[in-house]
């Protein structure tokens, strides 16, 4: 049972608009009078915050309704339809799309509102808020489209998005570099996600391209199609996701504004994957071997990124990789077939990774731009409201209890402990360790110790209320947005998996009280271990450290970087050179050089005949009309 | 009786053709056009009383009416020629040789 509501397309619908209205104003102003910066931060801000109230609508109007009928769904008119195929533009709110329409238009509106305070004096303040929009507006059709390809429009929305305001920055050329590279390495998933879509559609898309025609006709699609299928979805996952091995992206996508980094992290984009994978649940439930290899791939990419994490300097690249450790375990989580404790971390990690980013820009802003943390220090005492959010969003990373991450990454791990991925969820546990170590590491040396950069030091002030705020609400989100899905050993009733249950085909396994002990004892053990050695060494006055060994390989993140360069670029530039100097020339040069030349002589040849002189022309119209007549009078007779 | 009428008309109209490309004076290559215009209306005429009807005479004044407006018009696009260069040879304007 579906039911039809209209106001679901106008979600996606506000942000758009705002992001025209926006740009239009700042194209045409750009050059001229400025428009004040309150106007473009409240004319920003209004689609996202109408959205996130849409959104709030669409979830209870879906709590009012039976549980198998918690489908709600608008087509807003026909996209294209060729042969057979129909594609709408369609809409579609199920327990799935509702929560995520809630986060990201919750976190989305915060991230904007912040972004007033966070971006003033910019010279390119309406472009960023218009992109800022055109960002959200992409993410929302990405989850309320009712089938692939509306959702590939979004996909393709938010990878454009992404570059755009990774490279915001453009004076700098290493910005529009990063942007670049954003935009290149999406493009490797974007195609795996379009052939994936193209064999969904050989398979079983003839009854019906969209999820809930999907969704029934699932179990006709053959068991090699079906792994084929996942699998490619999958390589699309790894890049709008960063997971191994195209997460390259995303720790240079720090380029971009803070606000931007946070909008990627924590409620647009990187999360998308995760919910692509927990859209296609149907797919992936007949293809065990698909989620094997989707969870092995997360939980791998989890620990790299742990391992690089614990060797940044820079706050905002230990947070990307944090970020990308965290995707990992998701995708552990939905490769497990636990996609409802997956989109759960996505939800929590939603607001503790916004907090952590947005308090991060606090400190950028603070220190005028330094984002080196062996450059503060001792910033306790200067920020205070940035340190206390910043301590929240860092317990909550940890997986500290009873923080919002710790009940959604302990889900995971139990999930996967639980149907027998026991390697897995050993990894799982010493990357929490890590987890905890690296985070504790940041915030020690930013925030406690004594300031390194005197001057800095002095200079640094609390940011205004506009940033402040929006800290404070993710806050409280952190804290208790974990007891949404509290499970039964802790007293709860797993509200979040079951309200999720409609949208997915999951089957919850179950461990036993033991299991779950041990679970819950190791997360809590791997996190006071992790928190205890950064405590250790972090907690003193130390200098920046000198890496040896494998320390410095970590530091350089495994020339991971050097790797693809030396390995995919540069083959690539070598061909790319090699084909525009040798077959170029001859074979695609050659033939339009030579179409201009044949016409070039065709003129030559007729512009005899144009003399200047009006009475060779009028010769001609003399000529021309005689032997019109004469072709006249010939075909009377 | 027509015959003649028709012969007069075509003469004309072929001295009309010979001024327009042979001479190199505006004016007279103007006045060559003049000529085709009124050997044409005398064609007409002549046909319409060969046929008794007044579709021929509607036609010649349409004609006229024509000629008066391109005289006034040629007249004022020979002026501006001559101010431009001082000269109406009509060899001297060639630009769209190509």
């Amino acid at each position: 049972m579906v039911h039809n509501v209209s106001y679901l397309g106008f979600i996606p619908l506000l942000p758009l608009a705002g992001a025209l209205i926006l740009g239009l104003m700042y194209l045409a102003t750009c050059q001229g009078k400025q428009i004040s910066e309150r106007l473009y931060g409240i004319l920003g801000c209004i689609g996202p915050v109408l959205s996130f109230f849409m959104a709030l609508r669409v979830f209870f109007s879906l709590r009012g309704l039976p549980e198998q009928e918690r489908f709600l769904s608008h087509v807003a008119y026909t996209w294209f339809s060729t042969g057979e195929l129909d594609i709408p533009m369609g809409f579609l709110a199920d327990p799935l799309s509702a929560i995520m329409l809630l986060f990201v238009t919750f976190v989305g509106s915060l991230i904007h509102i912040y972004s007033i305070g966070y971006m003033k004096g910019d010279a390119r303040y309406g472009k960023f808020f218009a992109y800022l929009n055109l960002f959200l507006g992409s993410m929302l059709i990405l989850v309320l489209g009712d089938g692939p390809v509306v959702m590939f429009v979004g996909w393709e929305g938010v990878g454009l998005c992404s570059y755009l305001l990774i490279g915001f920055w453009s004076d700098d050329r290493s910005n529009v570099m990063a942007g670049n590279k954003a935009f290149i390495v999406n493009r490797i998933g974007d195609l795996g996600f379009v052939l994936g879509m193209g064999f969904l559609f050989w398979g079983i898309g003839a009854d019906g391209f969209d999820y809930l025609s999907l969704k029934a006709n699932a179990q006709n699609l053959t068991a090699p199609v079906g792994l084929v299928v996942c699998l490619l979805l999958f390589v699309g996952a790894t890049g709008k996701s960063a997971q191994i091995p195209l997460y390259v992206w995303l720790p240079d996508a720090m380029a971009g504004p803070t606000p931007v980094s946070a909008l990627i992290h924590a409620a647009t984009m990187v999360t998308a994957g995760v919910y692509m994978v927990a859209r296609f649940s149907f797919l992936y439930a007949h293809v065990p071997a698909a989620g094997e290899i989707v969870a092995w791939i997360g939980m791998l990419t989890a620990l790299l990124a742990a391992i690089f994490g614990m060797y940044q300097d820079d706050i905002k690249k230990i947070l990307a990789y944090s970020t990308v450790s965290q995707l990992g375990y998701m995708f552990a989580g939905v490769g497990v077939a636990a996609y409802s404790a997956g989109i759960f971390h996505v939800f929590t990690h939603a607001f503790f990774k916004a907090l952590l980013f947005l308090a991060a820009g606090s400190v950028i802003i603070a220190l005028h731009h330094e984002q080196n943390i062996w450059k503060m220090g001792g910033l306790r005492s200067k920020l205070p409201t940035t340190y206390k959010t910043m301590l929240i969003g860092g317990l909550a990373l940890a997986g500290c209890p009873p923080f919002a991450g710790f009940f959604s990454k302990d889900e995971i791990l139990y999930s996967a402990l639980a149907s027998g991925h026991v390697l897995i969820w050993m990894i799982g546990v010493v990357v929490a360790g890590m987890t905890a170590y690296y985070t504790f590491r940041m915030i020690f040396v930013v925030f406690h110790g004594t300031p390194r950069d005197q001057e800095a030091f002095d200079h640094a002030h609390e940011s205004p209320k506009v940033m402040t705020v929006p800290l404070v609400i993710l806050a409280i989100g952190s804290v208790f947005a974990g007891f949404y899905n509290l499970p039964a050993i802790f007293g709860g009733h797993q509200k979040f998996s079951h309200w999720l249950a409609p949208s997915l085909v999951e089957h919850h396994p179950h461990g036993g009280v033991g299991l779950e002990i041990l679970a819950v004892a190791a997360s809590v053990v791997a996190f006071v271990i992790g928190v205890s050695i950064a405590y250790r060494k972090f907690s003193v006055p130390v200098a920046e450290p000198v890496y040896k060994g494998f320390n410095k390989f970590g530091y350089h993140k495994f020339y991971v970087d050097e790797l693809y360069h030396t390995v995919i670029v540069r083959p690539y530039q070598f061909i790319g050179k090699a084909i525009s100097r040798a077959i170029e020339p001859f074979v695609i040069d050659a033939p339009v050089q030579a179409s201009g030349w044949l016409y070039r002589m065709f003129g030559l040849a007729f512009k005899v005949f144009q003399a200047g002189y009006v009475k060779v022309y009028a010769i001609y119209m003399v000529i021309g009309l005689s032997v019109l007549s004469l072709l006249v009078s010939q075909s009377l007779n | 009786m027509i015959n003649n009428y028709l012969a007069l008309s075509i003469v004309l109209f072929c001295l009309g053709i010979l001024g327009v490309v042979s001479r190199r004076n505006v004016f007279v290559v103007f006045m060559a056009i003049e000529l085709m215009l009124n050997a044409a209306n005398l064609g007409f005429v002549a046909v319409s009383r060969l046929h008794v009807n007044m579709d021929g005479h509607v036609l010649a004044l349409m004609v006229m009416a024509v000629a008066a407006a391109e005289a006034a018009l040629a007249l004022a696009v020979i002026i501006l020629l001559h101010k431009h260069k001082g000269n109406l040879d009509t060899n001297i304007f060639s630009l769209l040789k190509g």
